[in-house]
């Protein structure tokens, strides 16, 4: 696949490019679901083609070729030389690159047991154990999902960089959907909407012990429809782990995106509360926040030793103690790192590895000993946020109220409501690193086409103060 | 016909195993801008296989876009060893029968053709008549091939273009939007477009708030499309019917909204993206959801009618996704008979609203959908569109804002729902724009521009 890429970039070179990159990409998934005792569905799929991005005149270029073969390299880099020509004959901005080191080598993912390996009767009759755990009067559906991916990509570009990266991820989950009298509810372990997943082997999948997490699933499932809905009020709010992870990817790491802060994103996905000249000054939260991008993380699904520009993994840390510190960038932006394409057919844009809300001191339970009166939330149900990434509307799965210190009773249908900055200002506590734990999610949607992303968060239980919150009608 | 070539190919590759495949060959470009440059050119060629092959009632599926006969016969090979390894399906409704494809229009051979110089040459003409803004947006176009063949005799095919303009004409402290779609380029005016986007951008500066509350409202159909999407996907198919879930779970032939709200699934009408099957192979059939307010049907596939003893409605997504159930991706709502102006007059008092930005449904049960507005929020007052407004949070129950109808207007326009995620898929909403008054906003997001 190198060779191939090596190819692309030579091709598109002779066809007139001033810089180009190649990737040549071959992924391989699977994904078993079961619902209520019964195969939902088992799917094994393959994808494979090569991406050619170039450079003419200083205009970019992209196309693709589902054919690894010498002919798919060189059509996908003629094109690719075409489409940039026929920018560039219109406008007079031209792009620059900042600097990149060439760089060779390979990375691959440590696995203990391969997850794409692993047969598929043992994922079925894992779903399906976990599933059964899950049956309760009022669960409606039970159901359970495993997914398993292994992507070889090779990147090549005209300025030295050759690697070649095997990235492995798998992850699984549980829901129970229940249902009475016009009343539906959701539970889900260990994240909603398919799962976590994470870089690594089958023992994450196992790991997670999903047979062993379905009873209280499900009870808290049926639970929740005897539950009262939240009420509306402005209150002390602790947040579990797993709506941090998504509250830091939307609040903080898509407006910390520098494309989308210097609108290039505008069409879609949106833009940015802040300015290319805010770090350093602006005030994102309290002294408790502290954020850092990390593609080095081991499991996370960021995690890479070259992002698909050629440029190093390195952390970085984005807010420290409350302060803007740096964006996400691509070589275009300035300093690059966090360029990443879905598959073959798609141009890499700047995009979250894996950020992190880095972990305070002290236990879930120290949280809520210093709420007399207040709400925890767990588990996302639902999520908006505007273009510009501050006005903000999450919904969770369950909630309890927080009375003197301790959880009382379950509540339901929660949402809670905020304006970035200002939220992040209200953090007054984070719990320590006994609490904090990795989400992975492979739902990050962004560009024209629209490409996904897989991406890692790192958050522990954090609190929050004077934050409105409310039933979700 | 390269895809039905290529959806046999794998039957054949199947040799004596019961088995379906879909193919699709699809080759597109997008021209994305930014700040005034095409910034995202992309051009996409790709052909894939999925199929379903079935054991004794155990399924397998398994896609690739490895196209040689390797490539092929490694598909049905592990499509096999996923059938192998499962136990028996009983929800399994069987492969459909070969029953008559409608004729349905949806290829124009002149977008076929568009070359690559052609739509950049697009993107550019919406560039350049965004006077005084910078354009933000893209022109794509392109042609699918999608076929399914089966042992149990289906060879359909169809060969569809699509294209698409977008233009955000914005700055500091403006913005607006407008969008075309259709399955003939030629029908769109990329300079149109952006100077309607351009027109907006200008009357939104100097925005102000308003407080939260219930107003009565007028929808642009880039915004009642986008609303009755979500609404749909989580509402109007049958897997969320069945399972208790949807808001017409139970509340069939109840006069749920207005009586002036008849809404439909349409593949056949040429007037949208024409649909002449789903992926299953099963032939498009017009269906409808609400008739004259009342809720009377979902869309279905081969196995959520087989639970209910009905018959699919050619509804179904690719065997890999049929998780999520049939999906109404032709949807249409009936016109009404005023004009946009004529909907501002009878809201009186209350809000205007262009479009919708990242929807969210947080209660499906309740049909309540929450988002923002954006690119174009105005106030309405004593019949008329007085100032511009912010960018407005929303939570609104779709069924309640489709029952205190005010008003439709008369001209349906179709809106584009397709983000090109994945394998190209064109599909849209034929709506009108419509006046509420239940339309509950929540709070106040960002100004209009950067």
């Amino acid at each position: 696949m190198r060779a191939l890429a090596r190819d692309a970039v030579d091709a598109a070179l002779h066809a007139g490019a001033d810089y180009a990159d190649a990737r040549a990409v071959l992924r391989r998934s699977q994904r078993v679901a079961t619902k209520n005792g019964n195969v939902d569905s088992v799917s094994d799929s393959e994808t494979a083609g090569i991406g050619v991005r170039v450079l003419v005149g200083g205009c970019w270029g992209f196309a693709c070729d589902p054919r690894l073969s010498d002919e798919g390299a060189a059509e996908a880099a003629r094109r690719a030389a075409d489409f940039a020509r026929a920018s560039a004959a219109r406008t007079e901005t031209r792009v620059s690159l900042g600097p990149a080191e060439p760089a060779a080598g390979e990375y691959r993912t440590t696995v203990e047991r391969d997850p794409v390996a692993v047969p598929l009767e043992e994922k079925i009759e894992l779903c399906l154990r976990a599933e059964a755990g899950l049956r309760a009067e009022s669960v409606k559906v039970a159901s359970a999902v495993v997914r398993a991916q292994r992507e070889e990509r090779a990147l090549v570009t005209s300025e030295g960089v050759d690697v070649l990266q095997e990235v492995v991820e798998c992850g699984g989950g549980i829901d129970a959907l229940a249902v009475d009298e016009g009343v539906v509810q959701i539970r889900s372990y260990p994240s909603a909407h398919g799962g976590s997943s994470a870089q690594g082997g089958w023992e994450y999948v196992e790991g997670l012990d999903l047979p062993g997490n379905a009873p209280r699933v499900a009870e808290e499932a049926a639970a929740l429809l005897r539950a009262d809905p939240c009420p509306a009020l402005e209150t002390t709010l602790v947040i579990d782990h797993e709506q941090m992870a998504l509250q830091v990817h939307e609040s903080v790491g898509h407006p910390t995106e520098l494309d989308r802060v210097q609108g290039t994103e505008a069409s879609y996905a949106g833009t940015s509360f802040l300015h290319p000249d805010d770090v350093g000054r602006l005030r994102y939260g309290s002294e408790r926040m502290n954020v850092s991008a990390d593609p080095t993380t081991p499991g996370g699904l960021g995690t890479f030793d070259w992002d698909d520009e050629g440029i190093p993994a390195v952390r970085t840390p984005v807010v420290e103690a409350g302060t803007l510190t740096s964006f996400l960038e691509s070589r275009e932006t300035g300093r690059g790192g966090s360029m990443r394409a879905d598959g073959w057919s798609r141009m890499p844009l700047v995009r979250m590895t894996n950020l992190h809300l880095e972990p305070g001191s002290g236990s879930l339970d120290d949280l809520l000993a210093e709420v007399d009166d207040g709400i925890y939330l767990a588990t996302n149900k639902s999520w908006s946020i505007d273009d510009k990434r501050l006005n903000f509307q999450f919904g969770t799965q369950i909630a309890w109220e927080i009375k003197r210190g301790r959880l009382g009773r379950m509540l339901r249908d929660a949402t809670y409501t905020g304006i970035t900055p200002e939220f992040w200002g209200s953090l007054d506590a984070v719990a320590g690193r006994e609490e904090w734990r990795m989400v992975g999610l492979t739902n990050c949607g962004k560009g024209q086409p629209g490409q996904h992303a897989h991406v890692s968060h790192g958050a522990a239980p954090a609190r929050f103060r004077r934050v409105t919150v409310g039933p979700s009608g | 016909m390269r895809a039905l070539d290529l959806a046999q190919a794998a039957l054949l590759a199947a040799r004596a195993d019961e088995a379906d495949a879909l193919a699709q060959v699809e080759r597109s470009g997008l021209a994305r801008f930014a700040g005034s440059r095409v910034h995202q050119p992309t051009l996409v060629t790709n052909e894939s296989v999925s199929i379903r092959l079935v054991r004794d009632g155990r399924v397998g599926t398994a896609a690739t876009n490895r196209t040689d006969p390797d490539g092929l016969q490694a598909l049905v090979d592990r499509a096999a060893a996923a059938a192998d390894r499962s136990p028996a399906d009983p929800g399994f409704p069987g492969l459909p029968a070969r029953v008559k494809i409608p004729e349905v229009e949806g290829w124009d051979s002149d977008t076929a053709a568009l070359p690559p110089s052609e739509q950049a040459d697009r993107a550019w003409a919406a560039i350049s008549a965004v006077n005084g803004f910078g354009a933000f947006g893209y022109f794509t176009s392109g042609k699918v091939e999608t076929a399914v063949a089966s042992t149990t005799g289906i060879a359909a095919a169809q060969s569809s273009t699509d294209a698409d303009v977008l233009v955000i004409a914005a700055s500091e402290d403006a913005s607006g939007f407008a969008e075309a779609t259709s399955w003939k380029a030629g029908e769109l005016d990329s300079e149109a477009v952006a100077c309607e986007a351009a027109e907006k951008a200008a009357r939104t500066r100097g925005s102000g708030s308003i407080d939260p509350g219930t107003y009565r409202a007028v929808l642009e159909p880039y915004a009642i499309g986008e609303l009755l999407w979500y609404f749909a996907f989580s509402s109007l198919g049958a897997l969320a019917f069945l399972e208790g879930r949807s808001y017409l779970s139970g509340r069939l032939d109840e006069a749920i909204f207005d009586p002036a709200f008849s809404l439909f699934d349409d593949g056949l009408d040429p007037g949208g993206l024409p649909r002449a099957f789903d992926f299953e192979g099963v032939p498009k059939q017009r269906v409808t959801l609400v008739d004259a307010g009342i809720a009377k049907d979902v869309v279905w596939d081969r196995r959520t009618a087989g639970r209910a003893g009905r018959e699919s409605t050619g509804h179904a997504l690719p065997p890999s996704q049929q998780a999520f159930g049939p999906v109404p991706f032709n949807l249409s709502l009936e016109p009404g008979d005023a004009t946009v102006d004529e909907l501002v007059e009878g809201v009186e008092d209350g809000i205007y609203v262009t479009r919708l930005h990242y929807l969210g449904v947080v209660d499906p049960r309740e049909g309540i959908i929450t988002g923002m507005t954006r690119d174009g929020t105005f106030r309405i007052e004593g019949g008329r569109v007085t100032r511009p407004l912010g960018n407005l949070r929303f939570s609104t129950s779709f069924p309640k804002l489709a029952h205190d109808l005010v008003g439709l207007g008369h001209e349906p326009k179709l809106v584009n729902l397709n983000d090109y995620y994945d394998e190209r898929h064109a599909f849209g909403a034929l709506v009108p724009a419509l006046a509420t008054a239940a339309f509950t906003v929540v709070g106040v997001g960002s100004s209009p521009g950067f």
